[in-house]
């Protein structure tokens, strides 16, 4: 019964979703349907692949920067949590404190400042220069989720492959990282969905329609008519747009809960 | 001086002393076996040796050279963890070799040194295995392995066959020492297992609370114990402990008491357990509960009267436990008519 509700409260708008992406705009308003016709229609998928920019050009643009983003983040990240596992006494509380508070941080607070930085560099409308305050965003989160991570895996572990001669960069990228790919997996989607869901600055930094990404052109579409909410394009890009998301949780849904140290050590 | 050479070893952490003043010697070739109830320090000595843990005092020379600065990675050390310590990402053979391949060592020398150790432990056909895929006894052949593979200059083990079933356990134990001994090498040798420190060690050393309380081969342990610590922690029945009288605590091992007809100490027979070669009889007396060997045929009786020879006597301090000189046997004899009233 609980799970049903549970169910029922997290899938229920995404299905409604579903169901509003393929019905006619005239039924959505309340107006009946067209004699004779079906209420179900494609209509609204095709205007938002062929509309300007076409929404498979946008969750390109999207994916692109999402893949780029957590790349950098997870190679930041890595060593930076694995230097911070192995500092001990107030180095490492302060710089945990303060990866906390950054990670707290509003990030709204924030974009009028980052877009005064991109006219200085000259980076609006540069697609791949978002991933440079993203990355920066999800750092902190990204080093805190991964150090946890490091701090589970059995010490002796590192104990051993010191005495087999290993340097630290060796043992993380032979001993530690290896072992926290379902680590790396979880961080690395986290940080994909923060950047496929970033709104404002996507919004101030790009402004050509052929380099929006999901968000900003999802508010596009949304304000393009300012007499009526086209509910059933909307609804089309909705589903769209986390088709991808719903693919990357089920391709990596199987690293996440396997659990890579076991046989490790004792017991 | 060849060999390795804890002088004077202190380690602590969390504001506690956890290793103290640890003096000991272990020569090129010879195996110490190191014995102590749970969390004496044992793991301790041994991640000092190996340069994990930091030392906060004394130095670990190894043929004269003091390496307590060395890296770990340079100390050359073989070492089995406790808790096996495999890369569980890696299948047996990679895991053996992880550490050879670090070092630059050919391929060929490599393959060659891998199939003599995976043979020896009987592991050739696990080769391609994950740790995962592995049985207990299994993965601690595999540990052993890689800490053989090395080379080492020393070699520390903990309690490397602990899971091995009692059968493996005692054919190994053989090849084992010839291993260990025949590579010249000083080997520290953790266990909980008496039988197995007195079969595989040269000499013991028994350790309680991060002291050493005695170094010394099976039998001088077992004889001439330096206090009651270790005269209680070695043996099998334990040794029988008499109460405490004038600040002195006597004690006879189970194998000195012998039955007498008249006089010495009356007792009843509490219980009686069969093991094989013998049994061991639980007694109740006026000193409390002693342990008595009895041979495993014959049914023993209802009640009866122990004595021992005076020479067999151990006296320790009552509040301490140092080892005293052994006690006239007027005093013994006095104990055993203070205890029949
Ligand atoms: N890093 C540490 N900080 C504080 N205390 C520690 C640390 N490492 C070990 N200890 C303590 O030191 C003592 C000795 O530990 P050690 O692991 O050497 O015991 P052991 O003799 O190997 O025991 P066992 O037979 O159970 O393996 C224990 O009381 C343990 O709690
Ligand atoms: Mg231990």
């Amino acid at each position: 019964m609980m799970r049903a509700l549970l169910l029922a409260w997290s899938l229920g708008p995404l299905l409604w979703q579903l169901r509003t992406s393929f019905l006619l705009g005239e039924v959505l308003v309340g107006g009946g349907v067209p004699a004779g016709g079906s209420p179900w229609t494609l209509a609204n998928y095709r205007l938002v692949l062929a509309g300007d920019p076409s929404l498979a050009r946008v969750l390109l643009n999207s994916a692109l920067l999402g893949g780029v983003t957590t790349a950098l983040t997870l190679l930041l990240a890595l060593p930076c949590a694995y230097g911070l596992h192995h500092l001990h006494g107030r180095p490492r509380a302060w710089i945990s404190a303060g990866l906390v508070g950054a990670a707290l941080f509003p990030t709204v607070l924030l974009f009028l400042s980052l877009l005064q930085l991109a006219r200085w560099f000259g980076l609006a409308n540069h697609l791949l220069a978002l991933a440079l305050p993203y990355t920066a965003l999800s750092l902190p989160l990204a080093i805190l989720l991964l150090r946890a991570a490091i701090a589970d895996l059995p010490s002796e572990l590192e104990d051993a492959a010191r005495l087999d001669g290993l340097n630290a960069l060796q043992r993380l990228r032979r001993i530690v990282a290896p072992l926290l790919a379902p680590a790396v997996a979880s961080t690395g989607l986290l940080v994909f969905l923060a950047s496929w869901n970033e709104y404002p600055i996507a919004l101030t930094w790009l402004s050509r329609s052929d380099r929006l990404t999901l968000p900003a052109a999802m508010g596009r579409i949304a304000s393009s008519s300012v007499f009526t909410i086209p509910y059933g394009p909307f609804a089309a890009a909705t589903v769209l747009g986390s088709l991808p998301l719903l693919l990357l949780v089920l391709l990596f849904q199987r690293w996440i809960i396997s659990g890579l140290t076991q046989g490790a050590v004792k017991g | 001086m060849k060999g390795l050479h804890l002088d004077g070893v202190c380690r602590q952490a969390g504001g506690r002393p956890l290793l103290e003043n640890l003096e000991l010697r272990v020569a090129e070739g010879e195996c110490v076996a190191l014995l102590g109830p749970s969390g004496c320090g044992k793991t301790t000595t041994l991640r000092v040796v190996a340069g994990l843990d930091p030392l906060s005092a004394g130095r670990v020379l190894l043929d004269g050279e003091d390496i307590s600065g060395v890296d770990p990675a340079l100390r050359r050390v073989g070492m089995v963890f406790q808790s096996y310590a495999l890369y569980p990402h890696l299948s047996v053979a990679d895991n053996l070799t992880l550490g050879l391949k670090i070092r630059g060592v050919p391929a060929a020398e490599r393959e060659e040194r891998l199939s003599r150790v995976l043979s020896l432990l009987r592991l050739q056909d696990l080769r391609p295995r994950r740790p995962a895929q592995l049985s207990g006894g299994q993965r601690q052949r595999v540990a052993l392995g890689r800490a053989l593979l090395r080379q080492p200059r020393i070699m520390l083990l903990d309690e490397p066959m602990s899971n091995l079933d009692a059968q493996l356990r005692e054919e190994l134990r053989p090849e084992l020492r010839a291993l260990l001994s025949g590579a010249g090498h000083p080997v520290l040798y953790v266990t909980h297992d008496q039988q197995e420190a007195m079969g595989l060690a040269d000499r013991i050393a028994v350790l309680d609370q991060g002291r050493l309380q005695q170094v010394g081969d099976p039998r001088e342990l077992h004889h001439n114990p330096a206090n009651r610590f270790v005269a209680s922690f070695l043996g099998r029945p334990a040794i029988n402990l008499f109460p405490p009288l004038e600040g002195r605590q006597l004690a006879v091992r189970p194998e000195h008491l012998r039955v007498v007809s008249g006089g010495g100490l009356p007792a009843r027979v509490v219980r009686a357990e069969w093991n094989g070669p013998q049994q061991v009889l639980w007694l109740d007396t006026a000193a409390g509960l002693l342990r008595l060997l009895w041979p495993a045929s014959s049914a023993p009786p209802d009640t009866l009267r122990v004595d021992w020879d005076p020479e067999h006597t151990l006296a320790f301090e009552a509040s301490g436990g140092d080892r005293l000189p052994r006690p006239d046997p007027a005093w013994n004899g006095d104990l055993i008519r203070f205890l029949q009233h």
